[in-house]
């Protein structure tokens, strides 16, 4: 009796843990990735191939490595929490089939982009065009998981006798099209905002001032940060309104600390937009990135103890004590190396660029 | 008919059959080529022979090409369990999802993050830190391909489990991790990489010898890849063998599927040891329609005995026999490939020893050398033939003699099933398409555009201009850049 608790605290400790580095390798992703899709949708209003061309050339060494942080946030979701994985994945099928597609188009149209000649114009339309699906339809299954979905033990698909098969595992039990609701399509513009934002910033910080690029990307980043502005407001407010489970933390006993924090989001972004009109174009980038690191975290808390709201927690979505236990004591570790070579690989690969010089040496 | 092959069930295999052969077809070369362009550059840095870099930087080209297509098509991989086989990535989480989760932090991210200082990091990085880099993508890559065949391996013989509250709950990591399958099925894998490799760099070399273009050149990386041939194409015929009698231990119901094997007993109660060439196979009827069949050999292989007992088809319930058209028949086409590629191997060395092994020579040998350019394209099909025994001959399990197939398909229509696989279809095939149109335009370019190594670390051409990101409004120039050797 004594050892059974024990072991269910242990996993109930160590499925906490791995619900934080998840939160922090989506938030890598988010962070990281985020300003490389946005550089893509930017490149939708591109009026030559040598810009887009440019604009791909900027994120070449690391944007293989920015990407890899949402298949290490597939694989920890998978090592960590496989009930989530095996059901929120079939639940997500439409919307990550066709983010996928998006992620597809932009990592081949990189190698390819170089090569073409006559297909150059195909290839910057790829890279644009998957650059914008796939932070939209990444918002779309972000605002469907907020929402939970239906679920069911027994065999999983439909039209297929059981044979005699059980199961207590609880699967997906919804349809095809119930990730879509007005909020999830709501959530998917705002990822299309927040991902348009850190482009600008990113090329603002990544391109000579002066240069073209430089200079669109500079009102566009104007533009962009009052439209993410209303975003939050907007996401805020409807969140509010339809979650219970956000509405009571948010105006529970610990009221005050949400409203810190909120404090503490807007003085980033005020940060992110003073230093961006005086041209410190890094600096203004790392104050946007830590509004996302804040409102992610946010997030996360106002989740917990859900991983899915209303539909998974934390504790019993997390795999068996034993394979917690083998998972915490291989990989754990692995993490801060992680992080130092790929921050090794960005800075390698920091510098001004022109759109001249770039596209000449991609 | 088992439940496995009927429609939706079917369907949901074909979706993910599309989706890892496409995607089988680019990993193999990256960890592959990875170890080959390693001792590449170590040659040219210990000999500073100028040739070894052109032939580095020549097929890295190729290598860049072949890694985006497969991380285009491996993402897609990671959630792909999760989103059509949902139900069996909740019930394998505890031991299969750890795997994956293993390979994600250890091997995958370990590649891409070394990868971009590969690729680009030529002048940026020292010397030193660059062959660094590109051994650390030959040991992240090929620890890739062990995790995951640790885990498909587990899928076909999962020791070290037990089955709890519908999960597959680890009882012995040790012999889950190095599973049956897992001991020959790796090496089985990882000696094909490189010997797929190797036939790449081969075939394009006698490709440049034919058109005469950079035939020195070519024939200087043409020697030491045929003699690599010699070593590694006999040594994954045993290999494969050694694997096979694994099959024919632990999943009798696979190795009969590739054998044509039905009957365990003639009519006349003598054990059946006929080894199937060819054959028309009836699985509903239970038996083959036509064969060619030599006595004896089935059980030389698999017994090591004249008239050792095979076990065929008959000894299993009908609902358990997996289907046998595909894995006969690829068996067949990977075993005369496997052998095909050995007489290449064989061929070029012969004509080596009797001293033809340069330009003039072996232009006097065309069929030589149009022979050696088509094995490039063969290991691709070996290797698609071997993963459909493995994956097919394992039905209608999804983890032998535990799981069916049918119990690990997501919730989802047919319509669902439909769209993914139209929609893989046009995408897979675009990468490929696109992917091979830019091997052969890489190609036909060729190797004399590629700058002399001593430019690397000196001319920047317009980069003085550029300024660092992290430094506001001071604009040091991009030659001065902090570097990890000395001498910057």
């Amino acid at each position: 009796m004594e050892l059974s608790s024990d072991i269910v605290r242990i996993v109930s400790a160590l499925s906490t843990w791995w619900w934080m580095i998840l939160g922090l390798m989506f938030l890598l992703y988010i962070a990281l990735d985020g300003a490389d899709l946005g550089a893509g949708i930017f490149a939708l209003f591109s009026k030559d191939e040598e810009e887009r061309g440019a604009i791909m050339a900027s994120m070449a060494g690391f944007w293989d490595g920015n990407e890899t942080w949402l298949v290490v946030a597939g694989g920890v979701l998978f090592g960590a929490f496989p009930l989530v994985y095996g059901s929120a994945f079939n639940f997500l099928m439409i919307p990550l089939m066709i983010a996928l597609w998006g992620i597809i188009s932009r990592a081949v149209a990189f190698e390819f982009h170089i090569h073409a000649r006559s297909s150059k114009r195909l290839w910057g339309w790829a890279f644009a065009i998957g650059s914008l699906t796939a932070p939209f339809f990444a918002g779309v299954s972000l605002g469907a998981v907020l929402q939970g979905f239906p679920m069911k033990s027994g065999i999983a698909m439909s039209g297929i006798a059981s044979r005699g098969f059980t199961t207590p595992v609880m699967h997906y039990a919804g349809g095809a099209m119930n990730f879509l609701t007005p909020f999830s399509i709501w959530t998917g513009f705002g990822a299309v905002i927040a991902a348009g934002l850190a482009g600008g910033l990113f090329l603002c910080a990544r391109f000579l001032p002066g240069d073209v690029i430089h200079e669109r990307a500079k009102s566009w980043t104007n533009l962009f940060s009052y439209l993410a502005l209303i975003a939050i407001v907007i996401t805020l407010v409807w969140s509010y309104a339809i979650f219970p489970w956000a509405a009571a933390k948010w105006t529970g006993p610990n009221w005050w600390i949400w409203a810190i924090w909120f404090v503490i989001v807007l003085f980033f972004a005020f940060k992110s937009m003073t230093n961006h009109s005086m041209q410190h174009d890094f600096t203004a980038l790392l104050w946007g990135e830590g509004v996302v690191v804040l409102l992610w975290a946010a997030m996360w808390a106002t989740m917990f103890p859900y991983i899915v709201p209303g539909t998974w927690t934390v504790h019993a979505a997390s795999n068996p004590a034993n394979s917690m236990a083998v998972f915490t004591l291989f990989m754990t570790g692995f993490v801060p190396v992680m992080i130092m070579y790929n921050w090794y690989q960005i800075w390698v690969f920091r510098g001004r660029f022109t759109k001249k010089s770039v596209y000449g040496a991609h | 008919m088992i439940i496995e092959n009927s429609l939706p069930v079917l369907l949901s295999r074909l979706d993910f059959a599309w989706i890892t052969s496409m995607h089988i077809l680019w990993t193999p070369m990256t960890i592959g080529m990875s170890w080959l362009l390693f001792f590449m550059e170590l040659a040219w840095l210990k000999s500073g022979d100028e040739r070894w870099y052109k032939l580095n930087r020549f097929f890295e080209k190729i290598f860049i090409i072949n890694f985006g297509a497969g991380v285009a098509t491996g993402v897609t991989m990671e959630m792909a369990f999760g989103i059509l086989y949902g139900p069996f990535s909740q019930a394998v989480g505890p031991f299969f999802g750890n795997i994956l989760g293993f390979e994600t932090i250890t091997a995958f991210m370990y590649e891409a993050g070394f990868i971009g200082l590969m690729v680009f990091g030529w002048g940026k990085i020292s010397k030193g830190m660059h062959l660094f880099a590109t051994l650390n993508v030959g040991i992240s890559s090929s620890l890739s391909a062990m995790w995951i065949l640790v885990a498909n391996s587990w899928m076909q013989t999962p020791n070290g489990v037990v089955l709890k509250d519908g999960l597959f709950q680890v009882s012995n990591w040790w012999h889950a991790i190095l599973n049956d399958n897992f001991i020959w099925g790796f090496p089985h894998m990882w000696v094909a990489t490189v010997e797929l490799a190797l036939f790449v760099f081969a075939s394009v070399s006698a490709w440049f010898v034919l058109k005469n273009r950079n035939a020195d050149l070519f024939i200087k990386l043409l020697k030491p890849t045929l003699l690599a041939l010699l070593i590694v194409a006999p040594l994954q015929i045993y290999i494969g063998d050694s694997a096979g009698k694994d099959v024919a231990d632990t999943q009798p119901t696979s190795l009969a599927a590739m054998e044509g094997h039905f009957h365990t007993y003639l009519p006349d109660g003598k054990p059946n040891t006929s080894w199937n060439l060819i054959a028309i196979p009836d699985v509903e009827a239970g038996k083959n329609l036509f064969s060619i069949q030599i006595p004896h050999v089935l059980s030389l292989l698999e017994t090591h005995t004249w008239d050792g007992v095979v076990k065929g088809m008959d000894q299993y319930p009908v609902n358990e026999r997996p289907d046998v058209w595909v894995p006969f028949y690829a068996f067949r086409v990977m075993v005369a490939i496997g052998f095909a590629l050995f007489f290449v191997a064989i061929w070029g060395n012969w004509l080596r020893m009797r001293g033809r092994m340069n330009a003039s020579e072996l232009r006097k040998h065309p069929w030589f050398l149009r022979a050696v350019v088509f094995s490039g394209f063969l290991p691709f099909l070996a290797i698609w033939g071997g993963w459909w025994v493995r994956e097919i001959g394992r039905q209608p399990w999804v983890v032998f003699g535990l799981m069916r197939t049918y119990e690990g398909v997501s919730n989802m229509s047919m319509a669902q099933e439909i769209v993914w696989f139209v929609g893989y279809i046009i995408f897979e095939l675009v990468v490929w398409s696109g992917a091979w149109y830019f091997f052969s335009r890489v190609i036909q370019k060729g190797v004399d555009d590629i700058p002399h190594s001593d430019t690397l670390f000196h001319d920047h051409g317009e980069d003085h201009d550029a300024a660092q990101a992290g430094g506001g409004h001071v604009a040091p120039t991009f030659a001065h850049k902090p570097m990890m050797h000395s001498d910057r």
